[in-house]
């Protein structure tokens, strides 16, 4: 059974491993957690967040306007929606 | 193939290619083969700002005690810009809606374009303010070896898919001697010249302003130059769209997502391709031993403005799957990142420097003499 209440958790980079706390979004958490991430806009267009998604399922709050591949997400525009095993750059 | 302002034959643009085929008829956007250029066309359009909204007259103050080296930092980058930009506003028009053949990547050019052309009047914005006569300065930018180089390495790919579209939409396929000069004029030959545009243009948009952008928002960073430091924000901002859009059409290519035949291209050019960029990064980091051939300035130096300009080309030459060819893996000017966050460039009006909301240029110097009327 799956509790509401229950925390998502985030991998990265197979090695650091913390609950999503509700942040805005991913990039956002990832900082909290002082991983180092890459970023510029902040507002989905300009790629620079760009990380690999090895499994799990996002959500996006704003519409993704950067390239971006199949397996990859934008991590200044979205929130985790299961629990999450991300790559940075 | 003749270009038309109306094709009146019927076409279905959502089976056209983005370039090379029927030319546009209706501007509809009802349909689109690829969405995300109208996407990218109502980002840009709600970013519309004016240069004459940011007041940049303390710069003036602040110019005059930059030392001789700063002032040279400051200025040849307002030149570089200015170049890239007069390049910018006119090329794309000019080079590509002749050959495109969707509605929305044709009023994403135009849009892109007209951006361009903002940016332009924000340099003459800003040098007018700095000088009472800019003229030398422009006209150095004509002259001025260093930039003169750059400028051909940036017009040429532009220059030469103009000239062979010119060819072809007037003579149709052919071999031609012009002025003694053999041209084989041939769909193929133009997908590949457009191909080695296109990425000599993402270099440009990827790179090419970024040095400059680092000096600025140095300059920012010491409370100096802030007028010029929220303009450049702007433009900051404007070219990660531009960029955006040209990594868009690069990799529908190369992912074979539009045309398969620029698909293969793309296989075929792949090297040159890459060259392309790197040869943009070189020469960026030559524009940063240029600037400092005088000394260097607080907070930055030639050595880790070319760290940052390797850190960015590997994340945008990975975007469109060129890999990460340099050895630098964190940000050499974290400080940089406050700048071009996109949050970060509306300012709120409660903060003391409130030019963004302004929609006119105020004077912000109050002289004791303009309180002699009143009397206590």
């Amino acid at each position: 059974m799956i509790v509401k209440d229950e925390k998502l958790s985030v991998c990265v980079n197979k090695t650091i491993r913390f609950s999503f706390e509700r942040e805005d979004n991913l990039l956002t958490a990832m900082e909290n957690k002082n991983i180092d991430v890459h970023f510029h806009c902040r507002e989905g267009f300009c790629g620079a967040c760009r990380t690999k998604l090895l499994s799990g399922k996002v959500e996006y709050k704003v519409d993704p306007l950067a390239c971006i591949e199949d397996d990859e997400i934008l991590a200044c525009c979205c929130i985790p929606v299961t629990n999450v095993e991300i790559e940075t750059y | 193939m003749k270009y038309t302002t109306f094709n009146q034959q019927t076409t279905n643009t959502m089976e056209e290619p983005m370039f090379f085929g029927a030319p546009v008829n209706v501007a509809r956007y009802d349909q689109q083969k690829h969405p995300i250029f109208e996407k990218l066309i109502e980002k840009q359009i709600s970013f519309f700002w004016r240069p004459e909204e940011v007041d940049v007259s303390k710069d003036r103050v602040d110019f005059q005690k930059l030392t001789d080296a700063e002032q040279h930092i400051f200025t040849s980058n307002l030149k570089y810009q200015t170049l890239l930009d007069s390049v910018q506003g006119r090329s794309p028009n000019i080079a590509f809606l002749p050959i495109i053949s969707l509605p929305e990547l044709e009023t994403w050019v135009e849009t892109w374009s007209f951006f361009e052309t903002i940016h332009s009047r924000s340099y003459t914005h800003i040098l007018r303010n700095l000088f009472s006569d800019p003229s030398d300065i422009f006209e150095d930018i004509v002259t001025n070896e260093e930039i003169k180089r750059r400028a051909t390495d940036i017009s040429k790919y532009y220059d030469d898919l103009i000239y062979y579209t010119q060819l072809y939409q007037t003579q149709g396929e052919g071999v031609y001697t012009i002025d003694g000069q053999t041209h084989d004029v041939n769909l193929r030959a133009l997908k590949k010249k457009l191909f080695l545009c296109m990425n000599s243009v993402n270099a440009l948009e990827a790179i090419r302003f970024y040095v400059s952008f680092a000096c600025t928002f140095a300059f920012a960073e010491r409370k100096l130059m802030e007028g010029n430091s929220k303009i450049i924000k702007f433009i900051a901002r404007d070219e990660n769209i531009h960029l955006t859009s040209t990594q868009h059409i690069l990799n529908l290519w190369i992912k074979g997502k539009d045309d398969p035949e620029m698909a293969e291209i793309a296989k075929e050019c792949e090297q040159e391709a890459k060259d392309i960029f790197l040869l943009a990064v070189e020469q960026e980091k030559e524009w940063a031993r240029y600037l400092f051939k005088d000394g260097s300035m607080l907070g930055l130096n030639e050595e880790i403005l070319s760290q940052y300009v390797e850190y960015i080309a590997n994340q945008r030459m990975s975007a469109i799957g060129m890999g990460q060819p340099f050895n630098v893996s964190s940000n050499p000017l974290p400080w940089m990142n406050n700048y071009l966050a996109s949050d970060n460039v509306q300012v709120a009006p409660q903060e003391a420097e409130i030019s963004s909301y302004l929609t006119g240029q105020i004077d912000s110097e109050v002289a004791s003499a303009e309180f002699e009327e009143f009397e206590l």
